[in-house]
């Protein structure tokens, strides 16, 4: 008998469960990942089976698995391996993921989703767009019934195979193929001309619609490895390779704020619309070659590092024929980046109580594309032509880092690093006689830092660290940049077209600090506690743009055994961030006046003369999530057969940006608590807070057989006024709602299941 | 038969008394699936590591040393621990301890293991991995947040904010971006760059475009986050103000913005929102922030 029970114990436990999950409430966001997203039942389907002569008393190397879990719903997981082990092995996969964008999105243009075209009903007429948001109405008879709601999302499907043979018990090969295949579409805004007269001028005349961007992909990704194991040495040469295919070679839509006579048309009559045609994601391929390994010179010597050169290209035809397109020197771009990589690192343990590290990394980004000045009509179209030349970007970064870690007594240890990042950045062949197309084409960086460690006891640890960095930067706020005044014979803006002193925040100067401590404390055999904290602080050294931020984070854990069969596991975490930016506004206009009009340099085109003490506004965003969690795990009910899990948790996240311009505005200054201000003070917070409690009992029927029964409500409450400025009546003049709302639900959710376990 | 075919018959003769191992019966006399461990000891016979057939498969001492002493204590209460015990309390330190498995573990995955964030960190594999069980957690998709998620407690946060990857769903796992086991790129990443490994799904967005945006060429995390964020989609702040921290030059970029992002309904009294600062704001035109090829997508708006 006892060695039929150390036999079932070397045996796999199978089992295959089936149900159902009933689902109260419709929500995309409910279901975003999970498929759970109708109400009604859907199928609840896993199982797992093994087998082969490697296990139990068998006396070979063969097994092999097919498992599947969630077939019933849009995350359904399907796989299968077999292996002789030591020899080879085969393995497929096919793997589902719907991810919700939205259940709420109207739209009056037809076609589907996924789809590349978008046209509105020929009666639609174009949109009563007037510049007061009273007087913004849609044609009752032909323009509001065409509103529509669409479910959003998309579909990843994974399909995937792979193969590994030992050459020899040194030498092996690996093989990974995977095609992903994606549909549906997301949200993406569109500008087009919208011709609409405000405040007696035709503005920069924009028109916008949401529409759904298709993403009808193909991505294929393969992999070949060669392994080879030395006694003291290991290295691996691989192969990797992926190519993206895009279904469709543009998005097509109507404008419906134009005719395509550049007049508005009534609704309820024919209109001809004005048609824009976006691009959409090229086809590309990257090739890369990688070469890693290691030597160990001795047990206290080692070496490891990797080299890899990339090749990723992109030749998709250009767009053709489309009105904003007034010179294009090229068909298609012919475009080639180069990447290469090489890292190199080599540890020493000097002696018991010394280890020594030093790592070498170099990463370089070398785009070899060609640059050519086109000529295009911006969507505003009030300047005539435009001209900007395309700038290849390429970029080298080289890190060094040297590390001691020196055992000060037994379990307590001291870290030092030091780190020495540089990159620089450059555009090959630009366009412009070669220039520089960067205002920033460089930085340095060094990082210090000292971690201490304290086993204090087997079950008592303490850990705390602090780091400094100090990053320089390269300027050069001559540089000619894309865009940079073309059309004129000599570019005339300045730092990117930015105001003089104005730095942005990944290229600026910048001292960082970083705090971070953590105790683990098992009190006893049952109660385990856990506390870390983490601080850091950012300040750029920037006349404008970030000018400071910080993050600061709390957690702490605790876990209670209260008997053999039962446990109590609890977490509270919080989150603070903060950054602060700092600008420059020469708006004197009449909405957004942010100068006084009275000062002469205020007339000034140039932008050398725009900073001044009575035009600067800062912008605060501050970031603030709770969550706190409990989690319950009984056995041993009802003799034994019964186990329950229980799960409660609640998270509150909050978002708010606050402006201010302490300056005096034109004649009178503006109240930014004033409801009618446009250009300051804060905006409601962007909250999300959700509730969840989970339920679920296991309960053992036989030796076979259990029922599973699980319970889940939960709760979302979301406040956005991210929404606020698609709502119909409520929009900017130039944008056709799509009546999107915050995804606010509660849904509560029955599963029960049969599992069958045999061996 | 090939060598290394001899070499598994060779392997494939478990000595008298042993029970899943070769040479395990003298842990197994007292490790039977009755002692305080338990049956999971025996249990290992599910795992790889239980494949008795294959030549390189270990036994208990391959592990935890011949540990004389433990052996000769008999039953004695407070006898010598084995000479290597693996886990978070053990009082082996945790570099023996990864040492052990990185005997045979060379290379592959594990070739930046040495000095790398988490060895540095004593932190040693048995830390993540279970080995005497065919559930070993962190290589299960549904599981192996949880397992991160015992040190990593930002990420498990930000793992469950409005925007976030389906980590919590189990569809994807820290191990699909992060190698735990020592990387050549930042942050343990997978791949050399974060937009290497960012393209490994996101490959519509690699390019190289006609019109590149230059913080995307270089890393994504200048505007997302990829654990979790309150700011869909994954970004570390929202458009005009996100944008407002690179551009203050061009168009609406230089203009201070306050009550009309939100709009009418934000508490804005009925006059004029901008479409520039309303919804996806610079974006509702300046979509293609990724990149754009159309010949007129200078300005990203095609």
């Amino acid at each position: 008998a006892a060695e039929d029970e150390s036999t079932g114990l070397k045996m796999p436990t199978n089992y295959v469960e089936v149900g159902a999950w009933y689902t109260s409430d419709s929500s995309a966001k409910f279901g975003e990942y999970t498929g759970l997203d109708d109400s009604g039942l859907d199928l609840i389907g896993n199982f797992s089976l093994s087998g082969g002569d490697a296990y139990g008393d068998g006396s070979g190397a063969t097994r092999w698995t097919v498992k599947g879990t969630d077939l019933g719903l849009t995350s359904r997981n399907l796989g299968a391996t077999i292996s002789n082990q030591g020899q080879w092995s085969l393995g497929v996969g096919y793997d589902e993921l719907r991810h919700n964008i939205s259940d709420t999105y109207q739209t009056p243009q037809q076609g589907k989703m996924g789809g590349n075209n978008f046209t509105f009903p020929s009666d639609f007429g174009t949109i009563n767009a007037q510049s007061s948001p009273s007087a913004r109405v849609l044609d009752a008879t032909y323009q509001v019934p065409a509103f529509h709601t669409r479910d959003v999302h998309t579909d990843r499907k994974n399909t995937s195979f792979n193969a590994g043979y030992n050459l020899t018990p040194q030498l092996s090969l690996q093989f990974d193929y995977n095609h992903l295949d994606q549909d549906g579409a997301k949200l993406l805004g569109t500008g087009a001309l919208g011709g609409i007269s405000a405040y007696g001028t035709t503005w920069r005349a924009e028109g916008n619609n949401v529409i759904m961007n298709p993403t009808n992909y193909k991505t294929d990704t393969f992999s070949l490895a060669l392994n080879w194991i030395g006694d003291k040495g290991y290295m691996t040469g691989s192969y990797y390779g992926s190519i993206f295919r895009d279904g469709y070679d543009s998005l097509s839509l109507q404008n419906a704020f134009l005719s395509n006579g550049g007049t508005p048309c009534a609704a309820g009559g024919s209109c001809t619309y004005q048609t824009i045609v976006m691009s959409t994601a090229p086809d590309n391929s990257f090739h890369q070659l990688n070469l890693t390994g290691g030597y160990a010179f001795s047990s206290a010597t080692k070496l490891s590092g990797g080299l890899s050169y990339g090749r990723n290209t992109q030749d998709n035809s250009f767009l053709t024929g489309q009105p904003e397109i007034a010179l294009s020197p090229r068909a298609s771009l012919d475009g080639k980046v180069i990447t290469t990589h090489a890292d190199l690192k080599l540890t020493h343990q000097a002696n018991k109580d010394l280890a020594l590290s030093a790592v070498f990394k170099y990463n370089e980004r070398e785009n070899q594309s060609p640059s050519n000045i086109y000529q295009y009509y911006a969507i505003n179209n009030v300047s005539g032509v435009d001209y900007a030349a395309n700038a290849p970007y390429s970029n080298r970064k080289t890190q060094f880092e040297m590390a001691g870690d020196y055992r000060v007594s037994k379990g307590q240890n001291v870290r030092l690093s030091y780190e020495h990042e540089s990159i620089k950045r450059w555009c090959e062949h630009y366009a412009i006689d070669d220039a520089n197309c960067l205002v920033n084409p460089g930085n340095d960086e060094d990082k210090l830092s000292v971690n201490y460690r304290l086993k204090v006891r087997e079950d008592l640890s303490f850990k705390a660290g602090y780091t400094y960095g100090k990053r320089s930067a390269d300027f050069e706020g001559n540089a000619i940049t894309p865009l940079a005044g073309l059309d004129t014979a000599t570019p005339d803006d300045v730092n990117a077209q930015n105001f003089p002193g104005f730095i942005a925040f990944p290229y600026a100067k910048r001292n960082q600090h970083l705090f971070k401590a953590g105790v683990n404390w098992q009190v006893s055999d049952r109660v385990d506690l856990g506390l870390n904290g983490r601080y850091s602080q950012d300040d750029y050294d920037a006349t404008l743009g970030v000018q400071n931020g910080h993050t600061a984070g709390i957690n702490l854990d605790a876990t209670y055994a209260y008997s053999e069969k039962g446990s109590i596991s609890a977490y509270a975490s919080w989150m603070n961030r903060e950054r602060k930016l700092k600008s420059g506004c020469s708006s004197t206009s009449a909405t957004n006046p942010c100068r006084d009009t009275t000062p002469a340099d205020n007339t000034a085109s140039s932008y050398d003369l725009l900073i001044a003490p009575d035009n600067i506004w800062t912008n605060l965003l501050k970031d603030d999530s709770n969550a706190i969690g409990l989690n319950v795990k009984h056995g041993g009910l009802m003799g034994g057969k019964l186990e329950i899990v229980g799960d409660l948790s609640y998270s509150l996240d909050k978002s708010q940006y606050s402006t201010q311009v302490p300056f005096d505005q034109r004649a009178a200054p503006i109240d930014c608590n004033d409801p009618s201000s446009l250009i300051c003070g804060a905006l409601p917070d962007i909250k999300n807070e959700v509730f969840t409690f989970k339920l679920t009992g296991t309960y053992q029927v036989d030796k076979t057989s259990k029922v599973a029964v699980g319970y889940l409500y939960q709760k979302r409450n979301s406040d956005d006024y991210y929404y606020n400025g698609y709502q119909y009546q409520y929009t900017p003049n130039r944008i056709m709602p799509t009546n999107e709302l915050a995804p606010n639900y509660e849904v509560n959710v029955v599963a029960v299941s049969y599992i069958y376990n045999f061996k | 038969a090939t060598a290394d075919q001899g070499a598994v018959n060779n392997a494939t003769k478990l000595g008298s008394g042993d029970t899943v191992l070769r040479g395990d019966a003298k842990c197994t006399a007292c490790h039977d699936g009755e002692d305080k461990f338990g049956p999971k000891i025996l249990k290992i016979g599910l795992t790889k590591h239980g494949v008795a057939a294959d030549g390189r498969t270990p036994t208990c001492t391959s592990c935890h040393g011949e540990s004389e002493a433990h052996l000769k204590g008999g039953n004695k209460p407070g006898k010598p621990k084995p000479d290597r015990v693996f886990g978070k309390n053990s009082p082996t330190p945790a570099n023996e301890q990864a040492q052990a498995c990185l005997a045979c573990h060379k290379g592959g995955n594990r070739t930046h293991w040495e000095g790398d964030q988490h060895a540095s960190n004593d932190l040693a594999c048995s830390s993540c991995h279970e080995i005497h069980t065919d559930h070993d957690r962190v290589r299960d998709k549904k599981t192996q947040p949880e397992v991160c998620f015992t040190c990593h407690k930002e990420q498990r946060m930000d793992s469950r904010k409005i925007s976030h990857h389906a980590i919590g769903e189990g569809k994807v796992v820290c191990s699909d971006c992060h190698n735990p086991h020592g990387s050549a790129g930042p942050k343990l990443l997978k791949k050399n760059t974060v937009t290497e490994t960012c393209f490994t799904c996101h490959a519509e967005k690699r390019g190289p475009f006609l019109w590149e945006h230059q913080p995307v060429t270089e890393d994504c995390t200048n505007c997302h986050t990829p654990h979790g964020s309150n700011i869909t989609p994954l970004l570390k702040s929202r458009a005009p103000f996100l944008c407002q921290e690179c551009h203050d030059g061009p168009h609406a970029s230089q203009t201070p913005i306050g009550r009309n992002a939100a709009g009418i309904q934000g508490g804005l009294t009925p006059t004029l929102p901008s479409e520039t600062y309303v919804g996806r704001a610079c974006q509702n035109c300046h979509s293609m922030v990724h990149g754009s090829n159309h010949p007129a997508g200078a300005l990203l708006q095609r």
